[in-house]
C-alpha cells in the first residue's frame, strides 16, 4: 500500500542528492582548474582534462560519499585521467636539473643585485619565469608542488589523491621545490618582472 | 659548533618550518636562531614571499566558456 509511496520519495531524494552534488562539485570548479592548468602544458590540455574530469565525476556520483572530501575526490579523478592520458609516457628521469639549498635562489638574486626594497626581492623574478620553471619541474615533483602550492591541499591529501605514502609526498614536495628554486635561478634572474 | 653550520640547519629547517612540520623542539632551535641572525631570516622570510608569488604567477583564470560547458554537462532533469 505504501509501497509506491516510499518508492517516490525515494527517487525523489536521489534526484536532490545528485543536484546537491552537481551544485557543489560545479562550485570547485576554479580551484580544480587551477590545478589542472599546472599539470599540463597548454590552456587546451587543462580544459579537455577538466572536462573529462567533470564528465566522469557527474557519471559516478554515486561513487562518492557524502561528507567526505569533495574536492580530493574531484582531484584524484582528475590526476588517474591525466595518468592515463599517456603523461606518464613524457617522463624524462635521467634529465632531472641540479639541485641546490633553499638559499641558493635569495643568494643568487642578491649577488644579481639591482636596486629595490630588500621586501620585494622576489619581483625580480619574471612571472613567465616562474610559470616556465614550473612546467620544467619533472612531473612527480611538479605534482607535489602543484597540489600543496598551488591546489592548497594538505600533505595527507596529497598523499591520497596521488596514492602515495605521506612521506613521499613531503620529501617530493621539497626535492621539487628545490628544483624549483634551481630553475629560477638558472632562468628567471634578470628578465624582467 | 660554528655559527655556520647553525646557519645551514636553519636551511635545513626552512620548508618543514613554514609547513609547520618541526616538532616543538625544533620549531623552538629555529625561531632561536631566527632572533639572531638577520642572514637567515631575510631567507625565510623571501621563501614566503617567493611562495605567494609563485602562487600568484601560476594564477590562469578559466574561461567563462569552459565554466558554461561543464554546467552542461550536469544530468538533465526529468
Amino acid at each position: 500500500m505504501a509501497e509506491p509511496e516510499t518508492n517516490a520519495r525515494r527517487i525523489a531524494e536521489d534526484a536532490r542528492d545528485r543536484v546537491r552534488f552537481e551544485e557543489e562539485v560545479l562550485e570547485l570548479s576554479d580551484q580544480v582548474y587551477r590545478v589542472a592548468r599546472r599539470l599540463v602544458p597548454s590552456r587546451e590540455e587543462a580544459e579537455d582534462l577538466v572536462q573529462d574530469t567533470y564528465a566522469r565525476a557527474f557519471r559516478s556520483w554515486r561513487s562518492y560519499t557524502p561528507g567526505t572530501n569533495l574536492r580530493a575526490w574531484l582531484m584524484r579523478i582528475l590526476t588517474n585521467l591525466n595518468i592515463d592520458r599517456g603523461r606518464r609516457e613524457q617522463r624524462t628521469p635521467d634529465m632531472r636539473p641540479m639541485e641546490e639549498g633553499d638559499y641558493f635562489l635569495y643568494n643568487r638574486l642578491e649577488e644579481a643585485g639591482g636596486s629595490g626594497d630588500e621586501q620585494q626581492i622576489v619581483e625580480r623574478l619574471s612571472q613567465d619565469g616562474i610559470v616556465r620553471a614550473l612546467s620544467s619541474v619533472p612531473h612527480d615533483f611538479r605534482d607535489a608542488i602543484v597540489l600543496v602550492d598551488i591546489g592548497d591541499f594538505s600533505y595527507g591529501e596529497a598523499a591520497q589523491i596521488l596514492d602515495i605514502p605521506i612521506g613521499t609526498v613531503m620529501s617530493r614536495l621539497h626535492r621539487g621545490r628545490r628544483i624549483l628554486k634551481s630553475q629560477l635561478a638558472e632562468t628567471a634572474v634578470g628578465e624582467e618582472a | 659548533m660554528g655559527f655556520e653550520s647553525v646557519c645551514e640547519q636553519c636551511e635545513e629547517m626552512l620548508q618543514p618550518y613554514l609547513d609547520r612540520e618541526l616538532n616543538e623542539a625544533e620549531r623552538q632551535q629555529a625561531e632561536g636562531h631566527l632572533d639572531q641572525c638577520g642572514y637567515c631570516r631575510k631567507r625565510y622570510r623571501f621563501e614566503e614571499d617567493l611562495r605567494r608569488y609563485v602562487r600568484s604567477a601560476c594564477d590562469e583564470p578559466m574561461r567563462a566558456e569552459l565554466k558554461a560547458k561543464l554546467a552542461s554537462l550536469r544530468t538533465p532533469l526529468d
